[in-house]
């Protein structure tokens, strides 16, 4: 049965409402507080790195993304480590906040959809933590102009818009699958600490975890362990393992899109090294054809994951 | 009680709301199971039952906020399964234990109403204030809603019903929890929206507060209609009469002359001096003309209005012990 | 025996040398003796030819002496110079000797008579005579002489034209050859040793004898093909001789290899066969036969060409060929270096390519596809579920 209206109805009227309340709350002010003293530690160190290292470098804006120096990691690390954080302390209780408020169905009552309202608190949440990086994008460029003192070129400003979308999307991942919780379960602390599970899980535990199991799954040769080498089959295994995990993604992007001489970003054979001619920065387009695989992986997460909240919450009934 | 109660049961002459056979099953239990009822523009109507009985899932279903399975429902002319933001337009609804965006205003949270509601801005504030003017929050209207009592989130929502003009109101469970100062109070807005000719649907098990106010009420058990009409009717089908009469005279042969009156199916002697006559319609005037006729000395002459509270208690009696089984 | 020691004893002096021979000579001759070592010498009428004398005094004290030609035929002029200059008198010392020559310029004329002049040398008592017979002829024996064995050669404009020359002194004389080659301008030519490689501008030869040089002739590489003539000189005092040499410069083809429009990068996409338009120039002087293309990539790639080969290529000419690369399916995005080699006998060329190797975009529409899909998979949720 074909229901009339569009299902987008109210859809602005919802991403406004949401968009201001989570830029006035408290909530995003700390977390945009924890995200930018972190991000400002990282680029003060490589800031002071790259003041040192003085070498000649077509893509000097970039290395302050990606520089590290003991104990601080770089930039995008930091970002790949805290976007997850953001994106769950934005979503975790989108839907269950409105039923424990006792909100949703006087909500529901008025003349929009369901669909509009879960798009617009997605968008609005998306909307936020985009807003936030934009600034933070903003705040690298400017700082870089100041202390460096070299005009970003044109592809540097691509590569690092590049690096903004495919942040968008590792945060969409997040925030739907915190948004997916909050609609399974109606408290918000439950929701809350699965989804600070799961994302502990996978920035932390699965990469100790996925070579153990490439191991049980391909166990390396030990001829290659006899020369010190480690068994390819191994390798891949363990890195197919390792992209399961949206942080692992998101790096491996950020490194063929922010590291501009990255050629490939699985385990490289030595014949096919034989005739390259190394050091030499690819092409934006091919970076981006390096990159695309887990952007895809990005972009298809948050939408699959999405859509599963979607019919979830289409289907939840409205009472309480 | 109103003159809706000479119409038989179920129709009305100009139905805002109509429901055909609306049924709503989870699997292989029905919540909701074949009911039929038409409430007419400018009633009260009050929706009662035990929890779980299937009034909210019948509300939600007139507002296309929850699937039905079968048969249909009209709203102001709208299918509420087929057209649902139309009659989301039209019509208010006050859920249970309504609840607003805390940290918000309580004219910010009317604005995001009318918002969604595609009110334009002159027009938004207009009618937000004038809406809480009318519930008697225009002074709380900038202070945010965590303040607000119990009583005045329930007023804060009839203040969006009325802000949106809706033609119907629905209010489930509008006066649980509220104190008796603050439930009369809220009785007498719903009121001032019957004055209005606003077509109002009560859900509650606050028997009295239903009685008081609700034209014709139907009472739901088991996701069926089992009773539906004005009280009057509904206590002379189920208590048998409607009016109770209680006489405290002192005089001979009163029991007997009360009880040649005509109307009066039964004459209980209480005391020597109290009697309680079971009567179709008002028999008042008639006993005290009886008891003056016989020389009696009347002393106390009252009358017992059916309550629905008896009615209530008398038919799920009747249904425990298994005896009739009114069909809705 | 003491007879056969003492011809022994001789026979070591006469060994030892002429100088000790002479010494000995000088003792028993006494008195002033005018001499030269070839009192009847041949002339060419219309030359000068210079007859050297030697006013030799043997044991006298130092006297002047006044010099003298008599016998001069009218219009022959005779003029005795010593060192250098035209001298009256000459005063050799006791035992010494005066070197002089006779300068005598002969007048060109029909009258081949010979005649006798005498060379006198007067002092106070002592005189000195020496008649000279000169014969006239018109053409005397040459004195110089050079021959090449091969006097054209045949070559490319980078080859190197070697020609032996042989000189041959037939004078009396030994002389000092000195030679110089006339060639077209911008030849290169350089003299050397036969067998050697210094260069040299002048070589000694005895009389009678002959020796071997080397002339290198070293066309500019520019140049058309062609027959120039080298011709070589040979001096000597008056003495001179040439040769006539040839050059047979034939045409050679040169190649030249490039992208179109001089590009050298090409852009590939990993398994995929992709097409690199190649040129191939022919900026050499002869056309090009059956010019074979190959190349060499990163291992595991494919080369090659089509067409394979080319026919014949025109001086001047161009001609373009697609080199069918296909990158190994393994190959990394970026850069790889690859040489691609045109070949015609014995000339080659060779360029380096810089091929930028792509990802495939099949792998691109891949990935849109699967974001595509969920794309499908979320509308499909919303007709299914929307609106409610």
């Amino acid at each position: 049965m074909r229901r009339e209206g569009s299902p987008f109805q109210g859809l602005s009227t919802v991403f406004v409402k949401e968009l201001a309340d989570h830029i006035s709350s408290i909530r995003m002010l700390m977390l945009e507080f924890l995200v930018v003293v972190t991000a400002m530690a990282a680029l003060y160190e490589a800031i002071s790195t790259l003041r040192q290292n003085t070498a000649e470098d077509p893509f000097l804006l970039l290395r302050l993304f990606t520089i590290d120096r003991a104990p601080l990691p770089s930039f995008v690390a930091i970002l790949g480590f805290l976007i997850p954080l953001m994106a769950i302390g934005l979503g975790f209780d989108a839907v269950n906040g409105e039923h424990n408020r006792r909100t949703l169905s006087r909500i529901l009552a008025q003349p929009i959809y369901r669909d509009a309202l879960l798009m617009g608190k997605f968008l609005a949440a998306l909307a936020t933590i985009g807003i936030s990086l934009a600034a933070l994008w903003l705040l690298v460029i400017g700082l870089g102009l100041i202390f460096l003192g070299v005009p970003p070129g044109g592809e540097e400003i691509a590569r690092s818009l590049v690096f903004l979308i495919v942040a968008i999307f590792y945060a969409g991942v997040w925030l739907s699958l915190a948004m997916l919780l909050s609609i399974v379960f109606r408290s918000a602390a439950t929701a809350a600490l699965v989804s600070l599970g799961i994302w502990l899980f996978l920035t932390v535990l699965w990469p100790m975890l996925a070579p153990a199991v490439a191991q049980a799954i391909a166990p390396a040769d030990p001829r290659y362990a006899l020369l010190g080498l480690n068994d390819p089959a191994t390798a891949v295994w363990t890195q197919e393992l390792l992209r399961l995990s949206p942080n692992d993604l998101f790096g491996e992007a950020m490194l063929a899109v922010l590291s501009p001489t990255t050629r490939t970003l699985g385990p490289v054979f030595l014949d096919q090294l034989r005739g390259a001619v190394m050091g030499a920065p690819l092409p934006f387009g091919e970076s981006i054809m390096i990159a695309w695989p887990q952007t895809v992986g990005l972009v298809a997460g948050t939408i699959i994951l999405f859509a599963f909240s979607y019919v979830l919450f289409q289907r939840q009934e409205v009472r309480a | 009680m109103s003159d809706q109660s000479s119409h038989s049961r179920g129709t009305a002459p100009d139905p805002v709301i109509a429901a055909r056979g609306l049924t709503r099953r989870y699997g292989a239990t029905a919540v909701v199971d074949a009911i039929d009822f038409d409430i007419a523009r400018g009633e009260v109507f009050g929706l009662l039952g035990p929890n779980g009985a299937g009034k909210t899932t019948t509300i939600l279903m007139m507002l296309g906020l929850t699937e039905i399975s079968s048969g249909e429902v009209n709203v102001l002319g709208f299918n509420p399964a087929r057209e649902p933001l139309k009659v989301k337009r039209r019509v208010g609804y006050l859920p249970d234990a309504v609840g607003f965006y805390d940290q918000l205003t309580a004219t910010e949270n009317l604005a995001y109403t009318a918002k969604l509601m595609g009110l334009a801005r002159a027009e938004r504030a207009r009618l937000i204030e004038a809406a809480l003017s009318r519930v008697g929050l225009a002074d709380v209207a900038s202070k945010r809603v965590a303040t607000f009592s119990r009583g005045m989130r329930q007023r804060l929502g009839l203040a969006e019903i009325i802000m949106k003009r809706a033609e119907i109101a629905i209010l489930d469970e509008p006066t649980s929890g509220l104190d008796p100062q603050a439930t009369l109070e809220f009785l007498g807005l719903i009121e001032e929206l019957k004055a209005e000719g606003v077509t109002v649907l009560l859900s509650s098990h606050m028997l009295d507060q239903v009685q008081r106010i609700c034209d014709r009420v139907a009472l739901f058990k088991a996701g069926r209609i089992v009773l539906m009409g004005a009280v009057p009717e509904l206590a002379v089908k189920v208590l048998g009469a409607g009016f109770v009469v209680e006489v405290e005279a002192e005089g001979p042969g009163i029991a007997r002359r009360l009880a040649m009156i005509p109307g009066v199916t039964q004459v209980e002697t209480l005391a020597a001096d109290r009697f309680r006559m079971t009567a179709e319609r008002d028999v008042r005037p008639d006993a005290a003309r009886a008891v003056v006729a016989g020389d009696g000395a009347l002393r106390r002459l009252s009358v017992d209005e059916p309550s629905l509270e008896a009615i209530y208690a008398r038919y799920f009696q009747t249904e425990a012990t298994g005896d009739v089984r009114h069909a809705a | 025996m003491r007879a056969l020691d003492a011809a022994r004893l001789a026979f070591a002096l006469v060994l030892l040398g002429p100088a000790a021979h002479a010494a000995e000579a000088v003792h028993d001759i006494k008195g002033l003796y005018l001499m030269t070592d070839y009192p009847a010498v041949t002339v060419r009428p219309g030359t000068t030819t210079n007859i050297s004398l030697r006013l030799q005094d043997y044991g006298l004290a130092p006297e002047r002496y006044q010099l003298s030609v008599a016998g001069v035929p009218n219009g022959w002029t005779a003029t005795l110079l010593g060192g250098g200059q035209p001298v009256g008198a000459a005063m050799p010392a006791p035992d010494g000797s005066v070197a002089l020559q006779l300068r005598l310029d002969v007048p060109a004329g029909n009258d081949l008579a010979p005649h006798t002049l005498t060379v006198k040398a007067e002092g106070q008592g002592t005189t000195a005579e020496l008649p000279i017979a000169v014969s006239l002829a018109k053409e005397l024996p040459a004195k110089l002489s050079v021959k090449s064995t091969l006097p054209s050669l045949r070559g490319s404009p980078k080859s190197n034209f070697d020609y032996t020359l042989s000189i041959k002194n037939d004078s009396g004389r030994n002389l000092v050859a000195s030679f110089s080659a006339e060639a077209p301008a911008n030849f290169e030519t350089s003299f050397t040793e036969a067998y050697g490689t210094q260069e040299l501008s002048s070589i000694p030869i005895d009389a009678g004898q002959s020796k071997d040089i080397k002339l290198k002739v070293r066309p500019p590489t520019t140049i058309d093909a062609g027959h120039f003539p080298v011709k070589v000189n040979v001096k000597a005092e008056d003495a001179s001789a040439s040769t006539e040499l040839a050059l047979d410069v034939v045409g050679e083809p040169q190649l030249q290899i490039s992208g179109r429009d001089g590009l050298l990068s090409a852009r590939a996409v990993a398994g995929k066969q992709s097409s690199i338009p190649i040129v191939v120039t022919n900026s050499g002087t002869a056309p090009a036969e059956n010019i074979t293309l190959a190349g060499t990539a990163p291992s595991g790639w494919k080369v090659t060409f089509e067409p394979a080969t080319i026919e014949r290529l025109v001086p001047g000419k161009d001609s373009e060929v697609q080199a069918l690369l296909t990158p190994s399916d393994k190959s990394l995005a970026g850069d790889y270096q690859a040489t691609i080699r045109a070949t015609s006998r014995g000339e080659s060329a060779s360029s380096q390519f810089r091929i930028t190797v792509g990802t495939s975009t099949v792998w691109g529409m891949a990935g849109a596809g699967v974001i595509g899909i969920a794309l499908l998979l979320m509308l499909g949720a919303v007709a299914r579920f929307g609106r409610r």
